[in-house]
C-alpha cells in the first residue's frame, strides 16, 4: 500500500489561517490501510483542527469526506456538490489523491494533510515496513521475492554490505533485517547459494524515476 | 492551554465513559451523579472501554466538554483481554494529540479499576474537573459548529 503520515498539526494551522469553511478529504484505499487517511482519521482530525484553529485564534469549519479512492475521476467526482460551499480542501490521501483533486478543482488551494513516504506492508498491527521503491525494473525473481532496492539501505544489488551487523540487523537501524542477509538465508534454504554467485546483466534504471516524469500509455486500454 | 478564570464560578463539564464491567452491581451512578456540585458530570456507560476512539473523545471536547474520562477495567480483568489496555494507548494517543494543539492533555485521562462504587466513580469525574479546572473553561464553548 501507498504509506503517508500526518503532518504536524502547527503546519496544518498554519496552511490553513486566512479560511473559514474547509473540506477535509480523505481516501478509503491505501492511507485508510496504513490508519493516516481514512474515515476514522478523517474524524479524528476534523475536530483537533477545529479545535486547533479555535486556539489558534481563527475559528474554522470543516466540512468531511472520504472517497472509496482519491485518485479515481469517477470517485472525486463525489466532491463536485460540496466544493462550491468551502473555500478550500486539505487532503490526507496520498500525493496522488491531493494532486488529483487539486487538477479537478484548481480554482481551490489543496493542501496536503500528510506526508506521503513510501509503499509499504503492514508488518504487524501498528507496524509498517518499506517493501517497494518502484524502481521500474523488478529483480525479486533474482532475489528470492526480497527487495533489495527498497529495503537495503544502500539499495545494494551484489550482497550485504560490511556494515551489517553480527545478528543480521542492518547497520542503520539495529531493528531493521539486513535484506541481503534474508536474501542468503533463503537462498540456503532452498538450496541455491550457486545463483547467487551467477553473473547478471546490470539493473535497467531506465524505466525509473530518472528519465523524467513517467507516463504510461496502452493504446489497446484507450477509447 | 492555561486560562485565567474565575475558579469558583467555573464548573467544569465532565463527561465519564465507563466500562460496564468495572463498576460494582449496585452502583447507583444516576443518584450519585445527581449528588454532585462545583462540577457537572455526565455518565456513559459502555459495554468495553476498547470501544472509545481517539476521535471520539476529541469530539467530546470539541463539543465543550471541558474534561474527559474513561474509565476501564484493569489489565488481566479485562473480559476482552486486552481491551481497556487499548483503550489506555488510544488515550495517551488522543491526550498527545490535545498537548500538541494546545488544549491541554490534562483534559483527557484514563483510569483502571474494578467493583467501583458510584462514589468512587464520582471521585474519579472529580480528579479530572480539578485538571480541567486548572486548565480553565474549554475554548470551544460557545463556537460554532462543524
Amino acid at each position: 500500500m501507498i504509506v503517508a503520515e500526518w503532518k504536524p498539526i502547527a503546519e496544518l494551522v498554519q496552511m490553513l489561517r486566512g479560511h473559514k469553511k474547509v473540506l477535509l478529504a480523505g481516501c478509503a484505499t491505501c492511507v485508510a490501510e496504513c490508519a493516516s487517511g481514512g474515515e476514522r482519521e478523517v474524524e479524528t482530525l476534523a475536530p483537533l483542527l477545529r479545535m486547533a484553529m479555535q486556539v489558534d485564534g481563527n475559528p474554522i469549519q470543516i466540512r468531511t469526506k472520504t472517497l472509496e479512492r482519491q485518485c479515481e475521476w469517477e470517485f472525486v467526482e463525489e466532491l463536485a456538490e460540496i466544493v462550491p460551499e468551502v473555500d478550500a480542501i486539505i487532503s490526507i490521501a496520498c500525493g496522488i489523491g491531493i494532486q488529483a483533486l487539486a487538477e479537478r478543482f484548481p480554482d481551490l488551494p489543496v493542501y496536503p494533510g500528510v506526508n506521503t513516504t513510501s509503499l509499504a506492508i503492514r508488518e504487524e498491527p501498528g507496524l509498517w515496513a518499506v517493501r517497494c521503491a518502484a524502481c521500474g525494473d523488478c529483480v525479486l525473481g533474482d532475489t528470492y521475492g526480497l527487495c533489495p532496492i527498497a529495503r537495503c539501505a544502500k539499495s545494494l544489488m551484489n550482497g550485504p554490505c560490511g556494515g551489517t551487523r553480527s545478528d543480521g540487523k542492518c547497520e542503520v537501524d539495529e531493528d531493521v533485517d539486513c535484506v541481503w542477509n534474508l536474501i542468503v538465508e533463503r537462498a540456503r534454504a532452498r538450496g541455491k547459494m550457486q545463483e547467487l554467485t551467477e553473473f547478471r546483466k546490470a539493473k535497467d534504471w531506465s524505466n525509473s524515476g530518472h528519465g523524467g516524469p513517467k507516463r504510461i500509455l496502452r493504446e489497446e486500454l484507450r477509447p | 492551554m492555561v486560562r485565567n478564570v474565575d475558579a469558583v464560578d467555573f464548573e467544569p463539564e465532565i463527561v465519564v465513559l465507563y466500562c460496564q464491567q468495572c463498576v460494582a452491581e449496585d452502583a447507583d451512578v444516576a443518584a450519585a451523579a445527581k449528588a454532585v456540585s462545583g462540577f457537572r458530570p455526565r455518565f456513559e456507560v459502555m459495554p468495553c472501554s476498547s470501544k472509545v476512539e481517539a476521535s471520539h473523545v476529541l469530539k467530546l471536547i470539541e463539543q465543550g466538554a471541558d474534561g474527559v474520562a474513561v474509565v476501564g477495567c484493569p489489565e488481566k480483568r479485562c473480559r476482552f483481554l486486552v481491551g481497556s489496555t487499548m483503550a489506555e494507548k488510544r488515550i495517551e494517543y488522543a491526550r498527545g494529540l490535545l498537548d500538541e494543539i494546545r488544549m491541554g492533555a490534562e483534559r483527557l485521562g484514563m483510569d483502571r479499576a474494578s467493583q467501583l462504587s458510584a462514589a468512587r466513580l464520582v471521585e474519579i469525574a472529580e480528579h479530572r474537573a480539578a485538571a480541567a479546572r486548572a486548565l480553565g473553561p474549554n475554548p470551544m464553548k460557545g463556537a460554532t459548529g462543524p
